[in-house]
């Protein structure tokens, strides 16, 4: 029996190792795209491979989770409608990066259980969901889904098995066309955005201020 | 295989000259107490030995993500922590911590010590069923009853909390549904006060225990590497030598403002996976401490009225206060386009909720990277070349919750 003692990674090492990776990925062929501190490198397909083989060797050595995502129904999306996400990060747990590949419905892409056996299951759980194949997998069987459930219930297109509701007057309401303003699609009744006036943050309403901030001091805020 | 347990010796079919051991494939489970839920496995057995072993999941597939996807973010809290039952504020911290990424909320201090106390505890509850069910699986009745004694303290805090026991769905997007009851902190302090004291019994009691030291010894040993390949996260992880916690390396909710030490051991074996979760209970209590001191009085809920709701008085005297709140209720609010992810350390390992935002109230897709589907896969890999009833404590010693296998 040995205790293990935690050390904190070195901000410097772990700048190093992104750049390292981006550069080498750059070289693969692959686009960075940074939204709130996530970085997510876009491969092309053949790559994807020696990419997270590349990556892994450089020091991201755990693979968190392969899933994919069905761009169907995506406002504004231009190109291929699937794409597979790996998530992969160092040691540490500091230091992360998504790697995208893009697909399209019918294509496949290399199983990366030759370079972690765990992500059988990861990539077993995107077939069932989503259908994305993944060549020279071993044992590519659904895994949540029942055997006698046909398609990819993660699929934008695949049904809810919804009933419409009727109501006493003889109205019925369907949920897909209740839920339509709810989604980026539809701008809803009023397009209301969920934000307050330009200019105007949201703690400044107008309104009582000084039981407002009474309350806020009190710690009554957020009571209904 | 690296298990110790030796080889079966030849020469003993010999001597009983028409024995002869064949291969033979036993189901275990789904519906079985000693599989935590509803795991089946198909072992092969040589003997005793164990030659294969394949598990099947999928019983308790409920389609939580797609449900998320079909409701609005303020909604989903009902459903996050309905898939790891056992760890439900873990899940629910999760799902926060994700969606006020996206929206960029501030959370104030007093939400995230209350979020950090709770989620603590609730981790300690977490490895007290641990410990209940694996020595049950090993036939020692009485901790069970010893450990469910504690956590039905803890119970009883989350229950003053948040008025269940179980599905808490007391975090909100930006904070808290509402303060904490007056009781609230006593009972924490109370706990604190006569917990350290239990847990040295359950120290001296389990783990000093010569029987299950010759139990869980050198049993199931999954070496560092084979754990980093198995994508093996959280305790089971850190019982394999790999120092990996997130609220240290990548901390959330206010995480990196507390003193704690990460256990972590290099034997891989059922009793260091026992040991680590041992250990992390101090951890916890420790955090708690901190966090219960530090407590301060203040909001409670980002009071931002993008994300959260009006308070009542507000309503009876400001048109744009009922606004709001007449637009967040059926409507919700609308994070950027976008895609997050922050990963999480709850009891059982990394858990994050990877959220996709069409621009619209509803998430256009969540992804829920839940620890115990890929730390089942470890269960093979360690229980090859072992014994049968070794296997038992060794799907116990992973610790998996099958709502969070299946979703």
């Amino acid at each position: 029996m040995a205790r293990v003692p935690f050390m904190m990674p070195k901000p410097a090492d772990l700048l190093q190792l992104r750049a390292d990776a981006l550069g080498r990925l750059a070289e693969l062929g692959g686009s960075v795209h940074v939204f709130k501190g996530m970085i997510s490198v876009t491969l092309p397909k053949e790559q994807v491979i020696s990419a997270l083989r590349a990556v892994r060797d450089m020091g991201y050595e755990m693979l968190t989770d392969v899933h994919g995502m069905d761009y169907l129904t995506y406002p504004g999306h231009k190109g291929k409608r699937f794409s597979v996400v790996y998530d992969v990060h160092d040691l540490s747990g500091a230091e992360r990066l998504f790697l995208r590949v893009d697909l399209d419905d019918g294509e496949s892409v290399t199983t990366c259980t030759g370079i972690w056996p765990g992500a059988s299951f990861l990539e077993r759980e995107c077939f069932d969901m989503i259908g994305v194949v993944f060549d020279g997998h071993p044992d590519l069987r659904k895994i949540l889904t029942p055997e006698d459930l046909d398609g990819h219930p993660h699929r934008k297109d695949y049904p809810l098995g919804e009933t419409p509701t009727l109501f006493n007057d003889g109205r019925f309401l369907d949920p897909p066309s209740f839920r339509a303003g709810l989604t980026g699609r539809d701008p809803g009744l009023t397009g209301w955005k969920g934000g307050t006036r330009e200019g105007v943050s949201a703690t400044q309403v107008p309104g009582p201020r000084s039981r407002l901030t009474s309350n806020l001091d009190a710690g009554e805020a957020g009571e209904n | 295989m690296a298990t110790k347990v030796p080889a079966p010796a030849q020469d003993q079919g010999q001597n009983l000259g028409a024995f002869e051991t064949k291969r033979m494939r036993i189901n275990v489970g789904p519906q079985h107490p000693s599989t935590h839920g509803v795991l089946r496995l198909v072992v092969d057995l040589e003997g005793e030995r164990i030659r294969a072993l394949r598990p099947h999941v999928g019983y308790l597939h409920t389609g939580f993500e797609k449900t998320m996807e079909n409701r609005t973010y303020h909604q989903c809290v009902t459903y996050s922590n309905r898939m790891d039952y056992v760890n439900g504020f873990a899940h629910d911290l999760a799902y926060m911590v994700a969606v006020e990424h996206l929206m960029g909320a501030r959370v104030p201090i007093r939400a995230q010590r209350i979020r950090v106390i709770l989620n603590e505890l609730n981790r300690i509850a977490s490895h007290l069923v641990f410990f209940g069910t694996t020595l049950l699986d090993m036939g020692a009745l009485t901790p069970f009853f010893y450990t469910m004694r504690e956590r039905e303290k803890l119970m009883d805090i989350f229950e003053n909390v948040c008025g269940v026991r179980m599905n808490y769905g007391y975090f909100r997007v930006g904070g808290l549904r509402q303060d904490v009851p007056e009781e609230f902190v006593p009972l924490v302090r109370d706990f604190l006060k006569t917990f350290p004291a239990y847990l040295g019994q359950y120290d001296t009691l389990f783990m000093g225990n010569d029987i299950l030291e010759a139990r869980t010894r050198g049993v199931g040993v999954l070496t560092r590497q084979q754990a980093i390949d198995l994508c093996l996260t959280g305790p089971s992880l850190r019982a394999s030598g790999v120092p990996l916690d997130f609220r240290k390396t990548a901390p959330y909710s206010g995480y990196d403002e507390y003193d704690f030490d990460v256990p972590c051991y290099d034997d891989g074996d059922i009793w260091a996976r026992l040991q680590v979760r041992m250990d992390e209970m101090h951890e916890s209590l420790r955090i708690v401490q901190q966090a219960v001191d530090r407590l301060e009085p203040g909001p409670t809920i980002d009071p931002d009225r993008r994300i959260s709701l009006p308070p009542r008085w507000e309503l009876e005297d400001s048109m744009e206060a009922v606004i709001f709140h007449f637009k967040l209720v059926t409507e919700g609010f609308h994070p950027p386009k976008g895609e997050v992810y922050v990963p999480t350390e709850s009891a059982r390992g990394e858990l994050g909720y990877y959220i996709a935002s069409d621009g619209g109230s509803m998430p256009y897709r969540v992804k829920v990277r839940a620890p115990s589907l890929a730390n089942l896969q470890s269960l093979e890999v360690s229980s090859i070349g072992g014994l049968f009833a070794d296997m038992v404590i060794n799907i116990a010693s992973f610790d998996p919750v099958l709502g969070d296998v299946d979703k």
